[in-house]
């Protein structure tokens, strides 16, 4: 469990050890009207799923929860609005393993293993009961709101035309008869019916703390470079600045003063140990890619002093192409 | 624990109020959306009726957060906007939806109504069945249009990915791949490689296809009449699995393309004709397949050890030995084998072709002309004269040109009057030779596990024309790779190159849900001869 402070862009995080039983809690919204002092609350935690390797975020709550920690992920799936173009998708929400990881390490986030497809495949006929139980239920209340809603469509009709012929006699016995009717020779085909096809999985699922040491190794093996990429990560999402992947600029992350919805990136963030060499041609091809693209090249080394989580510094090395007139 | 709505009991009750309570200062419809569930009430679901299908537009961006009250407005709105479009569900009419049954055993998802629209690009027959494989099927949840059940219970679009998406089937990355381009109209197909090799071959569909086409063509018995009728709902069906990329069947092979049997039978019977009791067919032949089947996936024999009886030569034997029971199916067993009174029936007349065929015979001579044509070298007795003929020629050739130039160790390139183009010329004298992309590929051996083809694509203009049974030449193949792999090698390109034939190939890069495609162009560099 955390604390969250938002003052203007500045995310700080304390990361505090409520033990507060926090089962379901008030997801609050940081980011309402930007200046909201920071309150302390309970807060259910993200549920981190994963397809194959990747982590990925299905429900809204979440991959609203992630952004207002500052991680904004990719979304993959289909838009269900407008499902086939490709310019905005819905969920679920692809994280980087970095997000996944910062998202763990703050506590905000518990991974949860995919179900194993063969294990846990005793259905119940009571569920598939209950199942059908609601969809006859959905259906009754469906075909009531459809009944009322063809009244009120009739009424208005109705009362237009007395409007219109201005003969008021007997006018309401004819409605009456006519909504009569309608209720009687009205039935909504089963078809019509409207059905909800879930995003997410439904129900509560397991505890989701109950899982959380068995997803220990659930994110890639750290080697060397993921775990660079995870330092320069962190301390770049301290600072402030959102990331996202950059893998079509050839470098790690884009850098973002603020909301990728609303700005542009301004950095291409390279991550490299202070030991690596780099040939200058490729600084070269870099710098210039960046000019192009009209961003800034940011090279990031942590620096090596293992001193403590808190006080990590990463180096920052910006290039610019600069023509000389 | 998979999706049962119905489970969720007061504990979520009791969770839409707290919520309700703690929200109801929020804007916009958010208000039902925590971290339990997402279910629709039957009124949301009748209200989603009329929702818009309009997608907000995105204005421009801002270039700094400048801390001012109207840059957080426009941040505000824009991110309300976002999380209304995330947060809506998918919501369809009943009879719009196609229902299905996934099988894990089989990996295939099962349609237990008649197929819709989709059914013309994708999906294929299967027993009668119409199945979808894993990838179209969640695509397909995904656009609303199929709902695919799991002991009798709907199948979320997380379950979807959780349970359809695996090492077997496909991964989550080549799923995206094959989503991304379904979106854009694309048709998208699961490649197979052993189908263009068959192409490529000419080699005979596997069996079991052809079975399923003569199971076809018998399928009025009234045994098979639901399935008809299921199929016939289904519009012009194409019966089918979508042979990536084939579009030889076997009624093709026969009729349509008439070269294969006309260039491997008629050339050599008829050859055999005039010069049988000298040469050896049975072994040629042998070699041949070995090549071929070299090639595919897993060779089931080694043809070089088999030793194929050798009827065309001269001293033929009056009986076959017993072939190796090792190579023999089941139980059957065959013994020694008298072939007198074949070889008497052996038929060693001319072949008559048609006039179609000698035409095309001749052209095939036309470039390829054999040694044994030229007049002079059929003079030739023995070898002897033969190399004195060759030595003859090549002075002769050489005659005027100067001979101490040819004295040393280093001689020149060009033979005098060799060449009479520059570019001819050039070509000559190009001391590295240009390499094409499937120049050798055939050698390399077996395609590296690392690197496959996943998809054919054919282009969304082709599909009012799309036919599964005979799709034609895909517009392009995909091979789906991330940024953290490395770039492919030149052998992984040539490899499949060579696996598409001559189809390009695309990889389609992705990287956390952006995906890049890239492809690697043959270039041949123009010989220059102006100057």
């Amino acid at each position: 469990m955390d604390a969250q402070e938002v003052t203007g862009s500045e995310v700080v995080m304390k990361i505090g050890n409520n033990v507060a039983q926090a089962e379901i809690g008030v997801n609050e919204d940081n980011m309402e009207k930007g200046a909201i002092s920071g309150s302390a609350q309970k807060c259910r935690k993200i549920q981190v799923r994963f397809c194959g390797s990747t982590p990925l975020l299905w429900r809204t709550a979440e991959v609203r929860a992630a952004r207002e920690s500052g991680v904004v992920g990719t979304l993959v799936g289909s838009l269900p609005r407008q499902p086939r173009q490709n310019n905005r998708l819905g969920r679920p929400l692809e994280l980087l393993q970095e997000e996944a990881r910062l998202l763990t390490e703050t506590g905000r986030a518990v991974l949860c293993p995919a179900v194993d497809p063969e294990s846990s495949e005793a259905t119940s006929s009571h569920e598939v009961e209950q199942h059908l139980e609601m969809l006859e239920r959905s259906y009754e209340e469906q075909k009531a709101l459809a009944l009322q809603d063809r009244k009120s469509v009739l009424m208005r009709v109705l009362t237009q035309k007395q409007e219109d012929t201005d003969s008021g006699e007997c006018s309401e016995q004819a409605v009456q008869d006519r909504l009569e009717a309608l209720e009687k020779s009205f039935s909504l085909p089963r078809s019509a019916m409207a059905v909800q096809l879930n995003t997410a999985r439904a129900g509560l699922g397991h505890d989701p703390e109950e899982r959380h040491f068995l997803a220990a190794d659930w994110l890639q093996p750290r080697d060397e470079r993921s775990e660079i990429r995870f330092r320069v990560f962190r301390d770049l999402r301290r600072q402030g600045y959102y990331l996202t992947s950059a893998g079509k600029f050839g470098g790690d992350y884009l850098v973002y003063p603020g909301d990728p919805l609303r700005f542009h990136a301004h950095f291409i963030a390279l991550c490299v140990s202070m030991e690596t060499m780099t040939p200058l041609c490729d600084l070269l091809a870099l710098s210039r890619l960046g000019a192009n693209v009209k961003k800034t090249i940011l090279l990031c080394s942590p620096s090596d002093g293992d001193g403590g989580e808190e006080e990590e510094e990463v180096v920052y090395t910006s290039l610019q192409w600069s023509g000389m007139v | 624990m998979s999706g049962m709505p119905g489970a969720l009991g007061p504990r979520r009750a009791e969770c839409f109020r707290r919520l309700d309570m703690a929200d109801s200062g929020q804007t916009g419809k958010l208000t039902d959306t925590e971290f339990c569930s997402e279910l629709l009430s039957p009124s949301d679901l009748f209200a989603a009726r009329s929702r818009s299908h309009k997608i907000p537009v995105r204005g421009q961006k801002d270039f700094l957060p400048d801390g001012s009250d109207q840059q957080r407005e426009r941040l505000q709105r824009s991110l309300d906007e976002h999380w209304n479009l995330i947060a809506e569900e998918r919501v369809e009419r009943l009879g719009n939806l196609v229902k299905a049954k996934w099988i894990p055993s089989k990996g295939l998802v099962e349609l237990q109504s008649p197929a819709g629209k989709f059914w013309q690009t994708m999906g294929f027959s299967e027993h009668g069945k119409q199945v979808l494989f894993p990838e179209e099927a969640l695509y397909l949840m995904e656009c609303g249009n199929v709902q695919v059940f799991y002991h009798d219970l709907p199948l979320s679009i997380q379950e979807g990915y959780e349970r359809f998406l695996s090492k077997g089937t496909v991964s989550l990355h080549q799923y995206q791949v094959f989503a991304h381009l379904k979106r854009l109209g694309y048709v998208v197909t699961r490649f197979e490689p052993r189908f263009v090799y068959a192409q490529q071959l000419n080699l005979p569909q596997p069996r079991d296809r052809q079975e399923r086409n003569l199971k076809r063509k018998r399928s009025h018995s009234p045994a098979s009449g639901e399935t008809d009728r299921q199929e016939e709902q289904a519009g012009d069906v194409e019966d089918q699995r979508p042979d990536s990329g084939s579009n030889v069947d076997p009624a093709a092979l026969c009729s349509g393309e008439d070269e294969r049997p006309v260039a491997g039978g008629s050339e050599e019977t008829g050859s055999a004709a005039d010069s049988a009791p000298q040469r050896s067919w049975w072994v040629e032949q042998a070699t041949c397949p070995e090549v071929r089947h070299s090639r595919r996936s897993g060779p089931r024999w080694d043809f070089s050890a088999i030793s194929f009886p050798d009827l065309g030569c001269r001293g033929r034997p009056h009986s076959l030995a017993a072939p190796d029971p090792s190579l023999l199916p089941g139980a059957l067993s065959v013994g020694s084998c008298d072939v007198a009174p074949w070889l008497q029936k052996l038929n060693l007349r001319e072949e008559r072709v048609s006039r179609r065929e000698r035409e095309r015979e001749r052209e095939r001579a036309w470039f390829r002309r054999g040694v044994n044509e030229d007049r002079e070298v059929r003079r030739c007795r023995n070898w002897a004269e033969y190399h004195c003929l060759l030595e003859r020629r090549s002075r002769h050739s050489r005659r005027d040109r100067p001979a101490h130039l040819w004295e040393g160790a280093v001689t020149p390139l060009l033979q005098p009057g060799q060449y009479t183009s520059p570019g001819d010329l050039l070509n000559r004298i190009s001391v590295i030779q240009p390499s094409r992309l499937l120049e050798g590929a055939s050698r390399l051996g077996q395609a590296s596990e690392e690197w496959r083809i996943s998809f054919n694509v054919y282009q969304p203009d082709t599909v009012a024309d799309f036919k599964k049974s005979n799709p034609g030449k895909p517009y392009s193949r995909m091979s789906v790779c991330s940024f953290e792999e490395p770039v492919p090698d030149l052998r992984a390109l040539k490899q499949l190159s060579l696996q598409s034939g001559d189809v390009p190939v695309t990889f389609a890069v992705v990287d956390h849900g952006d995906i890049s495609f890239y492809s690697f162009k043959d270039f041949q560099l123009p010989t220059d001869v102006s100057h």
